[in-house]
């Protein structure tokens, strides 16, 4: 006790023994593994309460899609968050890329500097405003889309739609996330296009490249790892996304909506946990909550990491 | 009396150059010709009234100080140097005997026909030995069927095809500095051009090296226009058969100070800088 | 070449009475022709439709504007500098298409979020709380005076775990740099990506279901926190990397201890970043809805206690609006977004500022 006390003041009095520099150290180390505890907490605890769940339920827990009392699965709201995920990158990684290649390649100086800073502004609109748009102004909009979408692309498989409802569509669901990754893929493609050396590009324009030719063999193979971490980034955001989702997709258990984006209904496993917490009936119901949660983190547990190794192999990026 | 054939001599010798320079315009043997070249970067001149004609299948020396706009100089020849957002230009380049910044011509075309090899090696990271040759055809979108005996032509022609020829699979990245400026010459003649920048092409490189690309450079002088920047000599010696010299002093854009045949910058210079500079007193 | 030319340095600097030009920006009156048409008939087209059909005027701008625009220019490409740039039109103008795209989106979000919320704005709404209030109670009643005191107090409550917490995690990246330095980067980078939702999970498992805790501002707070630590930690450690080594050795060779060092001398010279840092941690979490969802709930009257009872705050306060069949409490729900929205900004601009004035130095 008093020896800590001792210590303690000599950090203060910044003493030159080195007592105070270890004690600092130990400070410091300890601080540094909050992470590691977070994260170790969240899949012990979480993990923990996975475990009964998948005693009661078994494994058709994972691969039914129902939630009837005393039934539940949680496949359809699986499948679901990855259905909406690829809907967003589809819409967002085009729309990110060419954003990019107009900021780097095409864009005078002064006008890259706005629209980074418009880009930044982007990311930082809280997903529950994005979820507020969404359901006022977008859905609207977005409902006229698919039924033109159905009209005359109907007889493409994904784009039937037989109950001629097109509200809480997985598509809407995956424009906004779109809509939130843009920002974030952004943000690193144009970090990574703009860090193509110039003597390539010198030598590719002394080769007579046209803009095509140089991002086709020169920009994209040169920053491929960043790119792909880049998206991936988004891709986890876009997984664990719950609240901009929530106003905008109709929940439904079962049939599973496996391919018709523009038909109503689609699951989402961050939604679910929100949505059902309110009316959860009992500790039974929460635990089965918490379980979804467990499936949720280690999912995007799994597409950080991987994201992060590859971007990390590529060269660091600054955030 | 005196005075006025001091006069005459004068406007005799004014006219000769004149005429010397009309000459170097229209004679079929020159292939390029820079004509009072001035280069700006915003509201900084830093090269003035460079004039320099370039004999077709000789090597041109350019030599100087750094920072005297050698680099620069050679980046207009290709229109290389327009692609800097505050560049600028006056005066003319033409090649063949028409002005290449006209504006119905199409820069690609231009710099199809003036290749360019730079300071440091830069072969394509992502390609193979084989696609980095190969990459000039596929970034201009020109279409040519006999690929592996382009391959092997100019890989042969830049001095590298022994070296490489049973890795050409391998990941350019693999070989060393000297092999890569080798493997990008062969990139650049691979779309047969007709003329070749060099920008210090051996700044980067060890004297074994060095030496491999001078004897590439003799080789292909017989077929192709060779325009070479360099800091070295003995370099612009043993490989040019012309050469000129640049110089900027206390700041001021740089010029022409003298040119000629290499023989003569180098053994008989009129101007007293040249001479200190071609003994090493200064730059 | 026979004769060795040598130039007058005087009479060259007299010849040359030469303006700078940029000849590569001069173009034929064919290509300045071409680019015209490829710009007007398309606009002429979509012009006439605008006004004279019944096309939605979204659908007549993505699918008869948008690929109108790129066909007219891929024909101007071929007919100005042949079937090579073809690729280029078609990647400029879907390049200059996406980034309207984008503004697009988001000058709708921000426009609707003004002229919406700026309806909810009075002393009443942004001063008064929830109780008494129902969702169909008219506005002028009511506000979300109580929602701006549960965000405060949840995001200060993270802000005061999670700040110290990134800082020193940064400091062991780049002043203590001890052996786990590689791991402790990727678990911070991993930690980047947890779920908001997951977050909440996580405190309601382990602090509220097991009776530590109410749900409140403090659990809240809590939640906040683990998304808040990895922003600050990485945002830290960018700024910590910034600050010379000089300063460093400069001050151990005085005599200082490590622990000084960094606090008395590499600190103090980030503190612009250490701000920059905090704030971001703030505005990365101060619209996070999910978590309060789970571990703070609602409450309409104002709560100062941050351990005592539930507590609602700006997104909740958001969300509980929407979706709802009166239109006064929507304008609620627009008016909460204006008020989040403008602390947003407010956040932004002052990292934008810090920024400025640090690179300035």
């Amino acid at each position: 006790m008093s020896s800590t006390e001792t210590e303690f003041r000599d950090l203060q009095s910044a003493a030159t023994s080195h007592r105070g520099d270890r004690v600092f150290n130990r400070i410091i180390t300890a601080a540094a593994f909050t992470a590691l505890i977070v994260l170790a907490g969240i899949t012990i605890f979480l993990g923990f309460q996975a475990v009964p769940v998948l005693q009661t339920q078994g494994i058709d827990f994972l691969t039914t899609s129902i939630w009837d009392p005393p039934n539940y699965g949680i496949w359809g709201m699986l499948y679901g968050s990855l259905l909406l995920s690829i809907i967003a990158l589809v819409i967002a990684v085009p729309t990110s890329l060419l954003l990019s290649v107009f900021m780097v390649f095409l864009a005078p100086n002064s006008v890259a500097k706005v629209l980074t800073n418009l880009v930044d502004l982007m990311a930082a609109i809280p997903s529950v405003i994005l979820g507020l748009w969404a359901f006022y102004v977008l859905s609207p909009v977005s409902e006229q889309w698919q039924a033109l979408l159905n009209q005359y692309l109907g007889w493409i498989p994904i784009f039937q739609n037989s109950s001629g409802n097109f509200s809480g569509t997985p598509f809407t669901a995956g424009f906004i996330l779109a809509i939130m990754m843009i920002p974030i893929v952004t943000s690193v493609t144009r970090e990574v296009l703009g860090r193509t050396p110039p003597e390539l590009i010198n030598a590719a324009e002394a080769l007579g490249c046209s803009m095509w030719t140089m991002l086709r063999y020169v920009a994209l193979p040169y920053g491929r790892g960043g790119l792909v971490g880049g998206v991936m980034l988004g891709l986890g955001r876009a997984l664990g996304e719950t609240i901009a989702v929530f106003f905008v997709l109709k929940i439904v258990f079962d049939p599973v909506n496996y391919y018709n984006i523009i038909e109503s209904g689609g699951g989402s496993v961050a939604t679910l946990i929100v949505s059902k917490f309110g009316e959860a009936s009992g500790p039974y119901e929460t635990q089965l909550l918490l379980a979804a949660g467990f499936f949720l983190f280690m999912g995007t547990l799994l597409v950080n990491v991987v994201a992060n190794l590859i971007v990390n192999r590529t060269g660091r990026l600054k955030s | 009396m005196s005075t006025a054939e001091f006069d005459d001599v004068k406007i005799e010798d004014v006219q000769e150059l004149e005429k010397e320079i009309a000459m170097r315009g229209t004679a079929s043997a020159t292939e390029m010709e820079a004509r009072d070249v001035s280069v700006w970067f915003g509201k900084r001149k830093v090269l003035e009234g460079v004039s320099i004609a370039f004999p077709k299948n000789t090597v041109t020396a350019l030599i100087g100080p750094s920072g005297c706009g050698k680099s620069t100089f050679i980046r207009t020849l290709n229109r290389l140097h327009e692609l800097i957002p505050s560049a600028a230009l006056a005066g003319e380049v033409l090649y063949e005997g028409n002005d290449i910044y006209a504006p119905e011509v199409d820069p690609v075309h231009i710099r199809l026909k003036i290749g360019m090899v730079f300071q440091k090696p830069n072969p394509f990271p992502s390609m193979t030995i084989r696609g980095n040759v190969l990459s000039g055809l596929k970034l201009s979108g020109l279409k040519r069927s006999n690929h592996d005996d382009i391959v092997e032509h100019t890989l042969k022609a830049a001095g590298l095809w022994n070296e490489v020829k049973d890795r050409l699979n391998h990941a350019a990245g693999d070989l060393s500095g000297g092999q890569q400026q080798r493997l990008v010459i062969a990139r650049a003649l691979a779309v047969n051009p007709s003329v070749l920048l060099m920008d210090e092409p051996c700044s980067a490189l060890d004297p074994g090296s060095t030496l491999k690309i001078e004897e590439t450079i003799r080789e292909l002088s017989s077929e192709i226009t060779i325009i070479i920047v360099t800091h070295n000599m003995q370099q612009a010696v043993r490989v040019a058969d012309n050469t000129a010299f640049f110089l900027s002093t206390d700041g001021t854009p740089g010029h022409v100070i003298e040119q000629g045949p290499t023989t003569e910058i180098f053994g008989n210079p009129q101007d007293q800088r040249t001479l200190d500079y071609v003994n090493g007193r200064f730059g | 070449m026979s004769a060795t030319i040598i130039f007058d340095d005087a009479l060259v600097a007299d010849l040359s009475q030469q303006q700078p030009q940029t000849p590569w920006g001069r173009r034929t009156s064919k290509f300045r022709t071409v680019v015209i048409l490829a710009i007007l008939i398309p606009a002429a087209i979509v012009t006439m439709l605008w006004w004279f059909s019944e096309i939605p005027k979204p659908v007549l701008m993505v699918s008869i504007y948008l690929p109108l625009q790129i066909v007219a220019s891929v024909l101007a490409a071929i007919a100005v500098r042949g079937t090579k740039s073809a690729i280029d039109a078609v990647i400029i103008v879907s390049a200059i298409g996406a980034t309207i795209f984008s503004l697009v989106v988001l000058i709708s979000v921000l426009w609707s979020i003004v002229t919406k919320g700026m309806q909810a704005l009075s002393a009443a709404f942004l001063f008064q709380n929830n109780e008494y209030i129902s969702p169909s109670t008219p506005l002028g009643y009511g506000g979300l005076g109580h929602a701006v005191v549960g965000t405060i107090l949840i995001v200060g409550i993270s802000a005061l775990i999670a700040v110290p917490l990134g800082v020193m995690t940064a400091i062991y990246i780049t002043e203590v740099r001890g052996r786990a330095v590689p791991y402790v980067r990727f678990f911070v980078q991993a930690m980047s990506g947890v779920p908001s939702v997951v977050a909440g999970l996580f405190i309601l498992t382990t602090l509220i279901l097991t009776g530590a805790l109410n749900q409140s501002a403090f659990a809240a707070g809590l939640a906040y926190a683990i998304l808040m630590l990895p922003t600050v930690a990485r945002t830290a450690e960018e700024v910590l990397k910034l600050v010379p080594d000089e300063l460093r050795t400069g001050a151990l060779a005085l005599g200082s201890t490590r622990a000084r060092v960094v606090l008395k001398v590499v600190v103090p010279a980030a503190k612009t970043g250490m701000i920059t840092a905090a704030i971001l941690g703030v505005a990365r979490v101060v619209g996070e809805t999910a978590p309060l969802l789970l571990t703070a709930l609602k409450n309409d009257k104002t709560v100062l206690n941050p351990f005592s009872d539930p507590i609602s705050a700006l997104p909740t306060y958001i969300f509980d609006n929407v979706a709802q069949p009166y239109p006064d409490a929507v304008i609620r729900a627009w008016g909460a977004a204006l008020t989040l929205m403008v602390l947003v900004a407010i956040l932004f601009t002052l990292t934008r500022m810090l920024s400025a004035k640090r690179l300035g130095k």
